[in-house]
């Protein structure tokens, strides 16, 4: 009994992980519909940020946040604005293979400054194990499970109740439309990846004094990030979180029954039966904000 | 002599040999030339050419003493940035260079790839670094390995346990309850199946295997599947996030084996110690190639080779390759200048015959080709982190610390 729960209790800590790093792709994958390869090398980025502002400045590795954020927000627009907008009128191929060059030149351009050594941010106590009798997670595992919620409350509140939130779900449902209502497009495409880019930002923050930072850091997260977004349904932002809490769950109930060999043919047999049965998501025909747009 | 002269000796020895390949040029020549073929840029180009170093030293030295058999050894370099390019440059070192012998690779892919050109042409292809067992099990006649491989290291690891870790826990071996996991690709599973091999042949009790994908970033299962088969003696084969993870999460669950043996990789890095912090490093075993934290009685040369090291490149040497390339390299290299000639059977007629016995090169090992021209003697060391530093402590005779398990 204690082993069910000691494994439920990582299930869900390295879902609200993969709920952290998943949100900002769904929002730039269900919204502009870039699918952005370089999505793992974003974190990446942030990592070194991260690891640079708390190394340089003795600072505590959350404090970092107020430089991460922007700097990922500012580094996600020009990526619409410099790279995908150019390639607006292109094949979905040719933008596809943008981000994936990008994620390509990203890794080597880490590898050329910091070298293939790990950079390691200090935990600052953030590894500290707490608990309940013989079930234990860490604090900094907590955190990220916790903000992962209140990141999706308050993108959810943005999308819903804000005038830019509506203008970017309008551009979503049907861009010709948003365009005649007098919306800026390519501004909310921008806005738009810039603000997924950030939510990378704010996971970069909690998710470097747990794992060391290496140039190619951000290709063990993405994959599962994919996964949780489609599972989640494209653009369904609640969905990604809860499609992350199951994947979290999956991975450590097979990881500890079926191996950590086979643990992923636990986790993407199960998203390939979603993939079967319902198509669009587990979440997608309710909140898919991209659904309607040609 | 005039350049223009040397021009057409040089000319000339490229014709005569490739003409009378292995017949022996038997011209007095001022001038050999080796190939040094190594990832000098790309991915692998640091351990490339922290590999390439040990050669270089070697060749310096040789050169000072009044190089093989009276002549000065040129290296020239080929970049096998990747396995098409150490083809390539294989070729044009052979071809154009018209080298004697290549000197190699660090990489066993591109060792793999490049070999086979060697052989072709007949060239003699000295492998100083590769550890895959497939570099010398393809029957080739004209490459020779002289470092220790994934099957040496699991042998290290499991005499280290017979002889040291249970007389030091004052356990029969056979009483401790082993656990072995490694990451998934052709590294990990190649030693832990020669784990497994010698681990039955000394009669150990293997209770736990576990194979994971190097990418993961969650363990947490791993370490409770070890907790809940009660290992005491948990080895790792890994590299570096994995390793660091595997430490970290133990450590937070509360896991405490009697002793953690890491096979290379992340083991013995020394950003690893760092990320994990000394507390959580102490203590923990691997088996690697030989480092600098060695009994010089064993290693004679290691602590020359360091000054020389920091004389020429201005740094402390960043790993033990280039340590392991320098004492397989003057081995060869000795042997050559007794050879009679550049051809590449006299060359093969001298290497053969080396017979080094232990400690008697800086890397501690002996030199003896046997079977498919592996160095039977080739041997992996067992070190210890003791207050921040990996020192050697197994086998005894060249170790600088004694091995301590505290309970």
């Amino acid at each position: 009994m204690e082993i069910v729960l000691q494994i439920t209790a990582n299930g869900l800590m390295l879902g609200g992980l993969y709920a952290m790093i998943s949100v900002g792709l769904t929002l730039i994958f269900g919204i502009t519909r870039v699918i952005n390869f370089a999505h793992g090398e974003f974190l990446m980025v942030g990592m070194y940020i991260v690891y640079l502002v708390t190394t340089q400045l003795g600072v505590h590795p959350y404090a970092s946040v107020l430089l991460a954020v922007p700097a990922l927000f500012v580094m996600g627009a020009l990526t619409q604005k410099l790279v995908i907008e150019r390639l607006r009128n292109s094949d979905e191929h040719v933008q596809i293979f943008a981000t994936v060059g990008l994620s390509i030149a990203l890794i080597n351009l880490a590898l050329l400054i910091f070298g293939a050594d790990i950079a390691n941010t200090p935990s600052s106590g953030l590894r500290h194990s707490v608990g309940v009798g013989t079930v234990g997670v860490l604090t900094g595992q907590l955190v990220i499970f916790f903000s992962s919620i209140v990141l999706v409350v308050v993108l959810h509140l943005l999308l819903t109740r804000t005038r830019p939130g509506r203008a970017i779900r309008a551009t979503a449902q049907n861009r010709a439309a948003a365009r005649l209502m007098g919306i800026n497009v390519s501004r909310v495409y921008v806005l738009t990846f810039g603000l997924g880019a950030a939510c990378v930002g704010v996971a970069a923050t909690l998710v470097a004094p747990l794992y060391p930072a290496s140039p190619t850091i951000g290709t063990y997260f993405v994959l599962i990030a994919f996964v949780v977004v489609v599972m989640g349904g494209l653009g369904s932002i609640t969905g990604a979180f809860i499609a992350a809490l199951v994947i979290g769950l999956v991975d450590a109930f097979a990881g500890y029954y079926l191996g950590s060999d086979l643990k992923e043919v636990a986790v993407f047999g199960i998203f390939l039966l979603v993939l079967i049965f319902r198509p669009s998501g587990l979440f997608g025909a309710r909140r898919n904000l991209s659904h309607v747009s040609p | 002599m005039s350049k223009s002269r040397s021009m057409f000796r040089y000319a000339a020895i490229g014709l005569t040999s490739a003409l009378a390949l292995g017949a022996g040029a038997g011209a007095a020549h001022a001038e050999v030339k080796f190939g040094a073929l190594y990832p000098f840029s790309g991915q692998l180009a640091l351990l490339g050419e922290e590999s390439a170093r040990g050669l270089e030293l070697a060749v310096e030295q040789i050169n000072s003493e009044g190089g093989v058999q009276g002549e000065q050894v040129k290296l020239v370099q080929g970049d096998a940035v990747d396995n098409n390019q150490a083809i390539g440059e294989a070729r044009r070192l052979i071809a154009r260079e018209g080298v004697k012998a290549i000197f190699g690779t660090y990489s066993s892919s591109r060792s793999i790839a490049a070999s086979q050109v060697a052989e072709l042409s007949r060239i003699p292809y000295f492998e100083l670094g590769a550890v895959a067992e497939k570099v010398t099990s393809r029957d080739l006649g004209y490459l020779y390995r002289t470092n220790p491989t994934a099957k040496d290291m699991a042998r290290t690891i499991v005499d280290m346990i017979v002889e040291s870790v249970a007389p030091e826990l004052g356990m029969d071996p056979s009483e401790l309850r082993i656990g072995i996991i490694h990451e998934d690709s052709s590294y990990g599973s190649s030693v832990a199946e020669f784990e497994n091999k010698y681990a039955e042949e000394a009669g150990l009790n293997v209770v736990a295997e576990q194979a994971y994908p190097a990418s993961t970033v969650d363990m947490s299962s791993i370490v409770l599947l070890l907790k809940e088969e009660n290992v005491d003696v948990v080895l790792q084969t890994s590299y570096q996030n994995d390793s660091v993870l595997f430490l970290r999460q133990a450590d937070e669950e509360n896991y405490d084996p009697k002793a953690i043996i890491g096979g290379g990789g992340g083991y013995s890095m020394e950003p690893t110690a760092e990320a994990v912090g000394e507390d959580v490093i102490d203590g923990v075993l691997d088996a690697d190639f030989t480092q600098y934290n060695v009994n010089p009685e064993f290693a004679p040369g290691v602590k020359e080779f360091v000054e020389d090291y920091k004389a020429k490149y201005d740094s402390a040497p960043r790993s033990g390759h280039s340590l392991n390339n320098y004492a397989g390299a003057m081995a060869l290299l000795h042997a050559i200048d007794d050879a009679d000639g550049f051809g590449p059977d006299e060359i093969r007629e001298a290497v053969d015959a080396i017979d080094i016995p232990m400690g008697e090169t800086a890397a501690g090992y002996g030199v003896k080709f046997g079977e498919n021209n592996q160095n039977t003697r080739a041997k992996m060391m067992g070190m210890q982190w003791q207050d921040g530093e990996l020192v050697t402590v197994f086998p005894e005779e060249a170790a600088v610390s004694e091995l301590k398990l505290q309970d």
